[in-house]
């Protein structure tokens, strides 16, 4: 447990466990941006003998738009369509306290699948593969169970973290253009769930995805 | 013209239409701009589709861009689809600018990101490297998603917004698919990872657990796009709250293109995973799961443009089916899947143009075309019965050859049958009421132009012209694309072909 | 004679122990600018207590009289197992760490059945309220302390806590875990506020209102040395292998762990009860993942 790749695993199951449990949405979204940032120093924490400048460079990106793009991104929708004070006691379909249960449950079955997955032992740490997978977990579970369109969105943002942590230590070399492709296109998912949900907002008045019930069957 | 150089004119055509869309000061001239560059777009498409059956493949950037069989009878489909709904564009939006529904910024916002989808699916065809065909694919959710937007409505902006979160969570299921792929590979340099042609050369190599989990998720992920059930539930309201050309594009190739997507990887994972055929029947499984669930979802239909979505989901699981049938099933299914388009094409030109006419979608108030137009009213007709799968149009040969396909398997066999004809007997009475229902409102009556007469005459041609049997060119561009599926593909002089 | 320290610090523990509330009280009164109440308070309340008769109400059983003198001496027991600063405890022996969480959920039931007995309402809320934590609580002791005898390859609490290395993880996490329980199981804020009068915000206090005279003297000498007792098994967590053989390092450290306490309860606020079953998963999650790093 001695690594700094341990550690940055650690750190990321932590974050993953807060963002289940945590209420308050300014909160979600600088944890989700600490998030960002753990798994850009990973990828620079993976490669540690072969550092060249490209490593550097697309780690440097991919830590810059996730852990500081993106939530700046957020927070100026939270802002502009003013989701903090827009109904409180929209609760959520499962709750807090039994999310972080589930979160449990949850940590369990990644480290169980990370177990079995047969991967190249080039992997820094033998945490990677499950923190990742955690946090896959975590993203999927805030899409399905969260109402407000925004916090559906960062658990989307959350499991992109996920796929990119396993990817940067799980996968050897991914080409250059892909990673930045695969960048661009975050960034533009980003981009237009936040439009959208603006627009929702200006439209319905509320976020709430409980409500986008006219279009049934 | 040299094939490399086709290959960048094919993709660099639309990206110029959307850029140039956006310098047009009035409606109607992004209107016609965004028309003639998507047309552009598709012929390009279409000659660079037929360079694809050359001797030598058309390859481009060293090797990173490829077009063969596989990617060229797309082409052709993406040239068939795109290129009329650009046509049909014209007629459409023409119509609601006539009548002041179009503002010059929708006209621009359509334009641009209509170029823009084009470019993105050319990008995820001609692309041999998996991860930039992964870029390609979250490119055309994200510039669609404010197509379906585009009137602003509760329902449209609903729509839009499952769209985007479903697709976007499905195509990141993807995108783990393709790292777990590239784990499989053994260590080959970072230019070669994600190639298609390498893992193809390498496939026996590669480790079959982690290929059999980059498999489903692959599947999953991609067949969210596809509509797949049970991740199809973006499918009905997208497609649906779109406006008609959008639509049309939709169902009638996006689909498709993220079946693509799978198609390209079920060689690799077959052969990664002991060639026991276990990717097919996982992919046969879904597909039977769609063919039930839009079979029986088009019984209770209320509005028109659903009811065709739902079909969308039916047609696409049976062309799974073939897929996962193999053999003379995937030609079937390649067949199939052109036919699809053709019909649902002209259907939802034809629900679109109605519903201008009536000012809705719903059935019980579309019913009674012919009162609105002759024209578009014999389009939808023909379309829906197409649809259906009944003789003597094409879906009924290239349904009829997939059940052949299907016959050493009872249990599919029989699965099959029933919800084809669960969908038959539904379809059909909706196309009854539509087409000579009593109507509660009193339609418009619709000018039919030339380029009107022209669209729906020319896919009611080809139904019924493929009713009577596939003529060779179409054979042999469905047997090369399914060689290419089956990993029959051989190394020749150039590169796989 | 082999167990002498353990004896000794067992008699400290007894005769130290309600110096503890009086130590956390007089914390809240330096922040709160006031003078506050004696430091040996409790001393006077017990030796005032046992001097009283109780009243006991005609719907009580034997169950309420038992009630606090079986939870006294489940703590006592308790006490005896838990060592002072990682030297030997008086009752020591593989699994003992299953005996402790055991003893006090005996003690807890012990109490809530003594308030269910009364038949009233204030007591019957307080007590459902206890059992709805302790559903939480009792698993993130137990797997707290299982991830530490992981790490330590032992069942046996003196030898668990003396081979802790404080600076790793996963001894980071169960330290906060415990420190999580410490403050809901003896009833601080911000889980419960010790000088409330609302019995409708009582979680601990309202199980025990109803007694009197020497039962209420038990109650409140068992709750100083719960107090005691938690101290300890934090302090046994947290300290440095260095200082644990400096002498009365376990009293000084229990009662800088009071001043902790005093220090936390005046700089928090109560949250709502809505709330605590939420503080109580997280102190669930750290140790739930200690336990899994651990265990992997």
């Amino acid at each position: 447990m001695e690594s700094i790749a341990d550690r940055l695993m650690l750190l990321l199951i932590l974050s993953d466990l807060a963002l289940l449990g945590t209420r308050q949405l300014r909160r979600v979204i600088l944890i989700a941006g600490l998030q960002g940032i753990l798994v850009g120093a990973l990828a620079l924490a993976s490669h540690p003998g072969s550092l060249t400048a490209r490593a550097l460079w697309l780690a440097a990106l991919g830590l810059g738009m996730r852990g500081l793009l993106f939530p700046w991104l957020l927070r100026m929708v939270a802002r502009r369509t003013d989701a903090d004070s827009l109904d409180q006691r929209l609760q959520p379909y499962v709750g807090y306290g039994t999310s972080l249960l589930l979160g449990i449950a949850m940590l369990a079955g990644a480290m169980a699948l990370g177990a079995r997955l047969p991967l190249p032992a080039s992997t820094p740490s033998g945490l990677v593969v499950p923190g990742a997978l955690f946090t896959m977990f975590t993203g999927l579970f805030l899409v399905i169970a969260r109402r407000k369109a925004l916090r559906q969105c960062l658990g989307y943002v959350i499991l992109e973290n996920g796929i990119y942590g396993f990817g940067v230590a799980a996968v050897g070399e991914v080409p250059a253009l892909v990673e930045l492709g695969a960048l661009l296109d975050l960034f533009l998912a980003v981009l237009v769930m936040g439009v959208a949900i603006y627009r929702i907002t200006e439209e319905f008045d509320h976020m709430d995805t409980e409500k986008l019930d006219l279009l049934r069957g | 013209m040299d094939s490399s150089l086709l290959i960048w004119a094919a993709l660099l055509t639309p990206l110029a239409g959307a850029l140039l869309v956006l310098l047009a000061r009035s409606p109607r001239t992004a209107l016609r701009l965004s028309s003639a560059a998507g047309l552009a777009s598709c012929v390009l498409a279409a000659a660079l589709g037929v360079a694809g059956f050359e001797p030598i493949l058309p390859s481009a950037a060293g090797g990173w861009l490829r077009v063969d069989a596989l990617s060229a009878a797309h082409l052709l489909l993406l040239a068939l689809v795109g290129g009329t709904s650009s046509a049909f564009a014209l007629v459409y939006f023409g119509d609601e600018i006539d009548r002041g529904r179009l503002t010059p910024r929708q006209a621009r916002v359509f334009g641009s990101l209509w170029c823009g989808a084009f470019f993105a699916l050319t990008l995820l065809l001609v692309s041999n490297n998996l991860g930039i065909m992964w870029v390609g694919m979250e490119a055309t959710t994200l510039l669609t998603a404010f197509l379906i937007a585009l009137h602003v409505s509760r329902e449209s902006l609903e729509a839009m917004w499952k769209y985007v979160l479903i697709c976007s969570v499905g195509v990141a299921f993807a995108f783990m698919g393709t790292l777990l792929t590239a784990a499989a590979a053994p260590a080959a340099g970072a230019p070669q990872a994600l190639s298609w042609t390498g893992l193809l050369a390498d496939a026996s190599r590669l480790d079959p657990n982690l290929m059999r989990a980059a498999f489903v998720f692959l599947l999953v992920g991609y067949g969210t796009k596809v509509g797949l059930a049970p991740m199809h539930n973006w499918l009905p309201d997208a497609h649906s709250q779109a406006p008609s050309p959008v639509s049309a594009l939709f169902s009638g190739f996006m689909l498709n293109s993220a079946l693509y997507c799978i198609l390209r990887y079920l060689p690799v994972a077959d052969r990664a995973t002991g060639g026991g055929g276990w990717p097919r029947e996982l992919l046969l499984g879904f597909g039977l799961l769609s063919l039930a669930v839009g079979a029986v979802f088009i019984l209770f239909q209320r509005d028109a443009k659903r009811l065709l979505a739902y079909c969308s989901v039916e047609h696409l699981g049976l062309v799974a089916i073939g897929v996962g049938l193999g053999g003379f099933g995937t030609v079937a299914a390649l067949v199939h899947s052109l036919n699809h388009s053709l019909a649902k094409i002209l259907a939802f030109w034809s629900v679109g143009r109605l519903g201008q006419a009536f000012g809705s979608h719903d059935v019980a108030r579309m019913s009674g075309a012919f009162r609105a137009s002759t024209v578009w009213g014999v389009g939808l007709l023909a379309s829906l019965v197409a649809l259906t799968g009944a003789a003597p149009f094409a879906t009924f040969l290239s349904e009829l050859s997939v059940l052949r396909a299907a016959f050493g398997r009872g249990i599919v066999f029989a699965l099959v049958l029933a919800s084809l004809a669960l969908a038959f007997v539904g379809l059909l009475r909706h196309t009854i009421r539509l087409a000579w229902g009593p109507s509660e409102v009193e339609p418009r009556r619709l000018d039919d132009g030339r380029l009107d007469r022209a669209l729906v005459a020319v896919t009611l041609l080809a139904l019924l012209g493929l009713g009577f049997g596939w003529p060779q060119p179409l054979l042999h561009v469905a047997e090369s694309a399914a060689r290419v599926v089956n990993g029959e593909a051989t190394l020749a002089a150039g590169g796989l072909r | 004679m082999p167990h002498l320290p353990a004896v000794l610090d067992l008699v400290l523990a007894l005769a130290l122990a309600p110096l503890l509330p009086g130590l956390v009280a007089r914390v809240k009164a330096l922040f709160a600018g006031r003078q506050g109440q004696p430091l040996v308070q409790s001393y006077h309340d017990l030796a005032k207590l046992l001097r009283k008769g109780a009243v006991y109400s005609t719907t009580t059983s034997w169950v309420f009289r038992a009630g606090p003198i079986v939870s006294l001496a489940a703590v006592l027991a308790a006490l005896a197992i838990v060592p002072a600063a990682a030297r030997q405890s008086l009752l020591s022996f593989p699994g003992d760490l299953v005996l402790l969480a055991y003893l006090l959920a005996v003690g807890r039931f012990a109490t809530v059945v003594a308030a269910l007995d009364t038949g009233s309402s204030f007591e019957g809320m307080g007590a459902s309220r206890e059992v709805h934590f302790a559903a939480l609580a009792e698993p993130a002791l137990l797997l707290g302390l299982l991830a530490l005898s992981h790490q330590a390859g032992s069942l046996q609490l003196a030898s668990l806590l003396a081979g802790t290395r404080p600076l790793a993880p996963e001894v980071a996490l169960v330290a906060a875990a415990v420190a999580i329980l410490l403050l809901l199981e003896n009833c601080r804020v911000p889980f419960d506020d010790p000088n409330t009068h609302l019995e409708l915000t009582m979680v601990h206090e309202a199980m025990v209102l109803d007694h009197g005279g020497v039962d209420l003297a038990f109650v409140l000498y068992g709750a100083c040395l719960k107090l005691w007792l938690w101290s300890a098994l934090l302090l046994g967590v947290l300290l440095p292998a260095g200082l644990r053989t400096l002498p009365l390092v376990g009293v000084l450290g229990v009662l800088l762990v009071a001043v902790g306490i005093g220090v936390v309860e005046s700089t928090l606020a109560r949250v709502r009860l809505l709330r605590v079953p939420q503080l109580v998963a997280t102190a669930l999650a750290l140790a739930a993942v200690a336990f899994i790093l651990g265990v992997r």
